[in-house]
């Protein structure tokens, strides 16, 4: 694809800037897709994430812009909600026992109607200081963009968490088979909420981001990317591993989706084909996910 | 009863299915060398030979659910390929495997017709007519549940009762059973093959496929055996006895199952269960199991044992009863309470509840051991070494046979996978050892040597309870076998009285009991 858009538009599609540009986009969608991809595979699926997002970057810039609170202190509080968020539906899934898809969905909503009560849904633009529009502007290390740095951080961390740490053997083993992981003496619901919970977090940084990006706080500004998200982590699934989840793949699965926007855009492609892409390239990489894991099972 | 098969089946003397010479090979790994096996009608036909034999393969290939790579099939003296499921239906081959598949809020009657042909009126399924054809077959099986009824609460052993209806139902002329037994009682065994010799009398032959060596003599006219991916014997008339049957399977003669040598010394206790109740499954149980002990639960299916296991695993809580655990009391909230106050478990089903089967073997071993493989307490990273070596030293110990640390837990055979599920106890050392049916569907050779180490883990110290519906493998490894019955602990056999036929008697006599009481 990369390859194809760069013979399209030689000028434009295949520069270093345009490179760091795409990474830098694929930045916030890389952050959701790993908390999301965490959620997944504790063999969960998280729908409230997008809405989650909207309301932690209508929120921060609230923080910043009316209570006068120090970014970070207000950065802090919007990951502390997300965390509360992924609390709230854990503790919904495995306690109550509702399917994740309905708890996550019933929780997304309740997210919006909490937006639109905290802000009226009149978008949070004026008198965001710049300080604020830095954080996802500024190049504070090495001149690269923010975002990037951001990004490595929670994609290195959570890969981290789940390849090599204990915690992280225990996330795969309640993924892989939930009934065996609990008979080996893990404790399945603490996983599943966890699962949840960091995936709450990444929702909210990646809100708090594009805050910062759009230099207003809009109530569903970030909703998008609950299906950007899936379609990374699934795509993600099907690729070095059969059809298993696992960090890394979410991030090529970001870069392919990211990429593939990206040279929609630069090719000039109508808005309208931008939504066939993005629902197309979902059923696409679902469907390679469950062809890699039956491939593996047979 | 003879008309069970209607016109098929009747040509005594050609084989209704025979295969020549058939390879298949997964991956780098060849799973059939070149298997030859023929099935006349109207006979029990024996597969036997060690798990990883290819007795699987061979299955999963009549009923085209693969493909063989060379070799040919006949049905009927016809060359025939068999390129999907449907297909093997068609030529009138039906397969019963070990976990029953059902649709569950269906009735008997739609789950035995699921996929078939129906009458209809007007293009409306006509189920009272179906149900007037369906209702003689069944009762000739012997279903006891209405066609009406839902298949949700119904026994394993009514279940295979259906099974074997619809095949009668398909005409099939090939039933093939694998390991059907494996989740019967003795009566419901006995009866499953009242119903297999009246098939047979009837034209229909049967491929018998099960580990239990006793059974295949009482039922088989002939019997293949495999070994390592080829038919090394078939045996029929005075050739087949136990002993041929044991040689063939192994590749040479093999000692006999060791009875555990002189009766341990009685050591302190370490697990004590009193009053223990969660009605009806589990009524007031009690009783101690001591330190280096082997104590069998035995009883029929049904009979609380599982269910018991869970209580003390802190899968289900009591609602009465206390545990003590080296005199402390012990009242586990979860699994991971249990096992953190020194408790292990080896579930029954081992590929639903033991394995994550997509994962490598040192992964799975790892599982319950993760604080003795991460760099330190207080940096919880696994050392990839650590770990290997954990792997190593378990693949060591108890000769698992694997392509090394790495291979998917998936793709080992049943009783290496076992071994992997006990080898991760093995490291951590748990104060009781509990082991819910360790052999189920494990060949002979495997069978001995996780007899070999439940003893030998024993001998260190661990107090280990025994859970199985076979009562040889209760007197072989116990030194104490307690029988429940109804939920309840009916007879305490050791010593003198503790046999394969005292155990037998003690379970049959409890059940009684209890429900004349």
């Amino acid at each position: 694809m990369i390859v194809a858009f760069s013979i399209l538009s030689p000028d434009a599609f295949p520069t270093f800037s345009n490179f760091i540009n795409v990474l830098n986009q694929a930045s916030l969608a890389m952050i959701i897709a790993g908390g999301l991809t965490l959620a997944v595979i504790v063999g969960e699926l998280d729908l409230s994430i997008g809405y989650a997002a909207s309301l932690n970057g209508v929120l921060v810039t609230g923080l910043v812009v009316k209570n006068k609170l120090p970014i970070p202190v207000a950065i802090l509080i919007v990951l502390a909600l997300g965390a509360l968020i992924g609390l709230v539906n854990g503790l919904i899934v495995t306690k109550l026992r509702v399917n994740s898809v309905i708890a996550t969905l019933g929780v997304g909503t309740i997210i919006v109607g909490l937006a639109f009560a905290y802000s009226s849904g009149v978008p949070i633009v004026a008198g965001v200081p710049e300080a604020f529009l830095q954080l996802s502007l500024g190049r504070w290390l090495f001149g690269i963009p923010n975002p990037i740095i951001v990004m490595a951080l929670v994609v290195g961390g959570l890969w981290v968490l789940v390849e090599r740490t204990s915690i992280g053997q225990e996330i795969q083993a309640v993924g892989g088979n939930p009934a065996a992981a609990r008979l080996a003496g893990i404790s399945v619901d603490r996983i599943k909420i966890l699962g949840f919970i960091i995936s709450g977090i990444c929702a909210a940084l990646t809100g708090a981001l594009l805050a910062s990006r759009l230099v207003s706080g809009t109530t569903s500004a970030a909703d998008s990317y609950l299906l950007t998200a899936f379609a990374a982590v699934f795509l993600g699934s099907a690729t070095l591993r059969d059809g298993e989840f696992h960090v890394f793949g979410t991030f090529i699965g970001t870069l392919i989706i990211v990429f593939g926007f990206n040279g929609l855009n630069i090719f000039g492609a109508p808005t309208f084909s931008q939504y066939v892409f993005q629902g197309a390239i979902l059923i696409i990489a679902v469907g390679l996910s469950s062809l890699g894991r039956m491939l593996a099972e047979s | 009863m003879n008309d069970f098969a209607g016109e098929a089946g009747t040509r005594a003397g050609s084989p209704v299915v025979s295969v020549n010479a058939i390879r298949k090979a997964y991956g780098g790994a060849e799973a059939l060398k070149g298997v030859s096996l023929s099935i006349l009608p109207g006979e029990v036909h024996g597969l036997v030979g060690a798990n990883g034999a290819g007795k699987s393969t061979l299955i999963r290939i009549l009923a085209g659910l693969t493909q063989p790579d060379a070799g040919q099939i006949f049905v009927d003296g016809k060359r025939t390929a068999i390129a999907t499921a449907h297909q093997a239906g068609e030529l009138g081959m039906s397969f019963i495997h070990q976990e029953l598949a059902f649709v569950p809020d269906m009735t008997v009657l739609e789950n035995i017709m699921l996929g078939l042909p129906k009458k209809t009126r007007f293009g409306i399924v006509d189920w009272p007519a179906v149900a007037r054809e369906i209702e003689p077959i069944a009762k000739r099986v012997g279903v006891k549940a209405p066609l009406g009824a839902n298949v949700k609460g119904l026994s394993t052993a009514e279940n295979w009762l259906i099974n074997i209806t619809r095949a009668l139902v398909c005409k099939s002329r090939l039933i093939v059973m694998d390991e059907p037994t494996a989740a019967l009682s003795p009566a419901e065994s006995e009866r499953l093959f009242a119903i297999i010799r009246d098939l047979r009398r009837s034209g229909v032959a049967v491929l018998y496929v099960s580990h239990r060596l006793d059974e295949i003599l009482e039922l088989c006219q002939r019997v293949t055996v495999f070994r390592d991916g080829q038919s090394v014997a078939e045996l029929t008339g005075a050739g087949l006895t136990r002993q041929t049957l044991v040689e063939a399977i192994v590749g040479g003669a093999i000692a006999e199952l060791q009875k555990s040598s002189a009766p341990i010394a009685a050591g302190e206790v370490a697990l004590s269960v009193r009053g223990l109740g969660r009605p009806p499954k589990v009524v007031d149980v009690s009783f101690d199991l001591k330190k280096g002990e082997v104590l069998g639960l035995g009883g029929l299916v049904g009979a609380g044992r599982s269910e018991l296991a869970r209580l003390l695993f802190g899968a289900d809580r009591p609602d009465r009863g206390a545990i003590t655990l080296n005199a402390r009391r012990f009242a586990p909230k979860s699994p991971a309470a249990a096992v953190k106050a020194g408790l292990g478990f080896v579930p029954e089903e081992r590929r639903a509840e033991g394995l994550i089967l997509t994962k490598s073997l040192a992964f799975n071993v790892g599982l319950a051991n993760l604080n003795s493989i991460v760099v330190n307490a207080m940096l919880p990273l696994i050392s990839g070494r650590r770990r290997r070596t954990l792997a190593e030293r378990t693949i060591r110990e108890l000769a698992i046979k694997t392509a090394g640390v790495d291979t998917p837990v998936g793709q080992l055979s049943g009783g290496n996978q076992q071994k992997v599920v006990i080898g991760r106890w093995l490291q951590s050392e748990p104060k009781v050892l509990i082991l819910d049916e360790p052999t189920r569907g494990v060949d002979v050779g495997a069978r001995v040597e996780i007899h070999r180490l439940i003893r030998a883990l024993a001998s260190r110290g661990m107090a280990v309870l025994v859970i199985s519906s076979e009562p040889e493998e209760l007197s072989d490894l116990c030194d104490r076998v307690l029988v429940m019955a109804e939920g309840r602990i009916v007879s305490e056999l050791a010593g003198e009285a503790l046999s394969r036929q005292g155990i037998i008697a003690a379970s049959y006599a409890g059940a009684q009991e209890r429900s004349a009481a």
